[in-house]
């Protein structure tokens, strides 16, 4: 039945980690142990970088991993791109066990890592994409036709027969992702695409990732740290953080998740300490502001509808009995930042900066 | 093998273009170069033991003949290993290494592609330095095409076995990359001093000396291109009979076997642990 199951998961998606599971470990001579402050002859680190990690990306979407430093995106990019051998799992890309199919898997994917310099400087980008093709064995007429219309592609047609060492950095970025192309591959892993780039270039490659799966169906796994490209350009956004996924939903659902919860109510004077404990037992008071109109709190619903009509009800019950009239209600509408802090379990700052605000 | 000459192309255009497009670094390249190695060797020569003997080994063309070849041998043990081992440290640097990683035909077909493309290159180098200092100290080269070939292809895929096995090392612990320079060293030194009384030093020596990838290649080599393949009582006797080059041969096989299969053990543990392609 297990089988049966992941046999479907394996069809429907192009890429599919199955309970993939990865651990560094480390060996430090003479380390200083942080807690007894005494000198250990070995002492070894464990980092875990995948907790037993499933999820899958479907032909033609582009799929988010989004997650803070350090949180075992790379590795799972590099995973998925046979560089890093998992503990236990398994990937699969297009159907095949990236383990023992690394030659055809490795035909199939183009990847674009983070910080690395990919090109070769002294060469041309169409050099380049001449070298690199010949390693992927793209060759003769159909490699020069590539190049050039991948150059024409990502806007660097111009830029052709310059050094690749006089390029800017986004240049070089563009220059990445052709080569990460030149192969015409199926599945495009991007791992942070748009770090240290100006919002022109970040613009841009965005505008690019869009188009190759809007128009030319690629499979697209983007990596970030960064709330706006991922919300921008995602249709599905996996959460992950020390290694778990906490979540994997479309990036509208994602969105929804606690948008219905969080509500603004201007009323006519002042809350009173007391009263603000006692509005209703399941409601929480996320912050109250003094406005020239009048106070207005920002509260916090329960999440399954029973219990948030209920918890509204006893909100709006408890501030007629206590006199207090409502002037205006709105719901508000949260981003990615705001959901991304809640699902890792961290405090989130809650300013008018995530969220936006929808007038009922 | 498709892919093995795909890689190959893609290498010679790429370090023509570098060589073309650089061609004032090439050139001044070879000028140093040449003065180093002038200077190396003078200083070699007038070293202290040389001036208490009173000798000035110039005047013996032929043993000078002899030291030079050396050198230019233990140049191009050098220079192959090196690829292997500074090669990848600064690919990874670079981020290419990553991007050689990710090529369907794998690492071992990449490095072995690079390394003949790069050791074509320093065959041509080390050729063109071998003649231009013989012939400033007035020596000879007893040039015979077809054992030289040989000689020169056995000894650098001695050297390749060799390289892939140090190379294994290099892509888990990057760091051993800079120990690898004393390895190369003594290399270096062995080619220059290889003779055949080493071999006649007792089992355990004898043994020692043979296991090393450049020893019975440098007395091969030595023994055609110095002596014309007379023996010490003049009489002539083609290398390809020699002892040492059935030792080479057997050389190549262990070198080239060890060497690719630790390698892929490496490059598999590599993966492993993380470390693949970062330095």
């Amino acid at each position: 039945m297990q089988s049966k199951q992941l046999n479907n998961s394996i069809n429907d998606y192009t890429v599919y980690l199955d309970n993939v599971s990865k651990t560094f470990r480390t060996y430090h001579f003479f380390h200083k142990d942080d807690v007894t402050d005494k000198r250990r002859i070995l002492t070894k680190k464990e980092a875990c970088a995948a907790d037993h990690v499933t999820f899958g990306i479907k032909t033609g979407e582009i799929m988010g991993l989004l997650g803070p430093n350090g949180a075992g995106k790379t590795t799972t990019v590099k995973m998925i791109s046979t560089l890093v051998k998992p503990d236990s799992g398994t990937v699969f890309v297009d159907g095949m066990n990236v383990e023992k199919h690394r030659k055809e898997v490795l035909s199939r994917i183009g990847v674009v890592l983070e910080g690395t310099r990919t090109s070769i400087w002294p060469l041309t980008p169409l050099e380049n994409l001449y070298y690199y093709g010949n390693l992927r064995n793209i060759r003769g007429k159909v490699l020069k036709e590539r190049a050039n219309q991948l150059l024409d592609f990502i806007g660097l047609k111009d830029k052709k027969d310059i050094e690749v060492r006089k390029l800017s950095r986004g240049q070089k970025q563009k220059l990445a992702i052709c080569i990460a192309l030149i192969a015409d591959p199926k599945i495009i892993l991007f791992d942070e695409p748009t770090t240290g780039l100006d919002v022109q270039s970040s613009r841009s490659i965005k505008d690019k990732i869009i188009e190759l799966t809007r128009h030319y169906g690629r499979s697209v796994l983007v990596t970030t740290h960064d709330m706006h490209v991922a919300q921008e350009l995602c249709d599905r956004i996996g959460i992950i953080n020390k290694g778990k996924l906490i979540t994997c939903k479309p990036t509208t659902e994602l969105l929804d998740l606690f948008s219905k919860q969080i509500f603004s109510i201007r009323l006519d004077r002042n809350l009173v300490d007391n009263d603000l404990d006692h509005l209703a037992p399941k409601i929480q008071v996320l912050e109250t502001i003094l406005t020239a109109d009048g106070p207005t709190i920002t509260v916090q619903v329960p999440e399954p509808h029973a219990e948030r009509s209920e918890a509204i009800y006893t909100l709006f019950e408890t501030l007629r009995q206590k006199k207090y009239q409502i002037r205006s209600i709105q719901q508000k509408q949260v981003n990615l930042e705001y959901i991304f802090l809640q699902l890792t379990g961290e405090k989130p700052v809650f300013d008018e900066t995530n969220l936006s605000e929808q007038e009922l | 093998m498709l892919g093995f000459l795909l890689i190959m192309k893609a290498e010679i255009i790429r370090g023509w273009i570098i060589t073309r497009r650089y061609w004032f670094r090439t050139l001044t390249g070879l000028i140093i170069g040449y003065g180093m190695l002038m200077i190396l060797i003078a200083g070699f020569f007038y070293s202290q033991p040389a001036i208490e003997k009173g000798i000035n080994q110039f005047e013996d063309p032929t043993r000078a003949t002899n030291y030079i070849l050396g050198f230019i041998i233990g140049l191009f043990a050098f220079g192959v290993i090196g690829m292997f081992t500074q090669g990848i440290q600064g690919m990874a640097q670079t981020g290419i290494l990553e991007q050689l990683c990710m090529s369907p035909y794998g690492l071992v077909t990449n490095f072995l592609a690079r390394a003949v493309v790069a050791s074509v290159s320093t065959i041509f180098y080390s050729a063109l330095m071998v003649y231009m200092v013989v012939v400033s100290v007035g020596g000879k080269l007893h040039f015979d095409p077809i054992p030289v070939v040989v000689l020169l292809t056995l000894s650098f895929i001695n050297l390749l076995g060799f390289g892939f096995l140090v190379g294994g090392l290099v892509l888990v612990f990057k760091q051993v990359g800079q120990l690898t320079i004393l390895v190369r060293m003594a290399l270096f030194a062995l080619a220059i001093f290889a003779r055949e009384e080493f071999l006649q030093q007792g089992w355990l020596i004898s043994a020692f000396m043979h296991a090393l990838p450049i020893t019975d290649a440098s007395i091969c080599l030595k023994y055609v291109l110095v002596k014309g393949q007379l023996t010490n009582s003049g009489q002539f006797v083609s290398v390809f009979l020699h002892p040492s080059f059935y030792w080479l041969g057997a050389s190549c096989v262990f070198w080239t076997f060890i060497g690719i299969t630790l390698f892929k053990i490496m490059e598999n543990y590599s993966r492993y642990k993380g470390t693949l392609g970062i330095y």
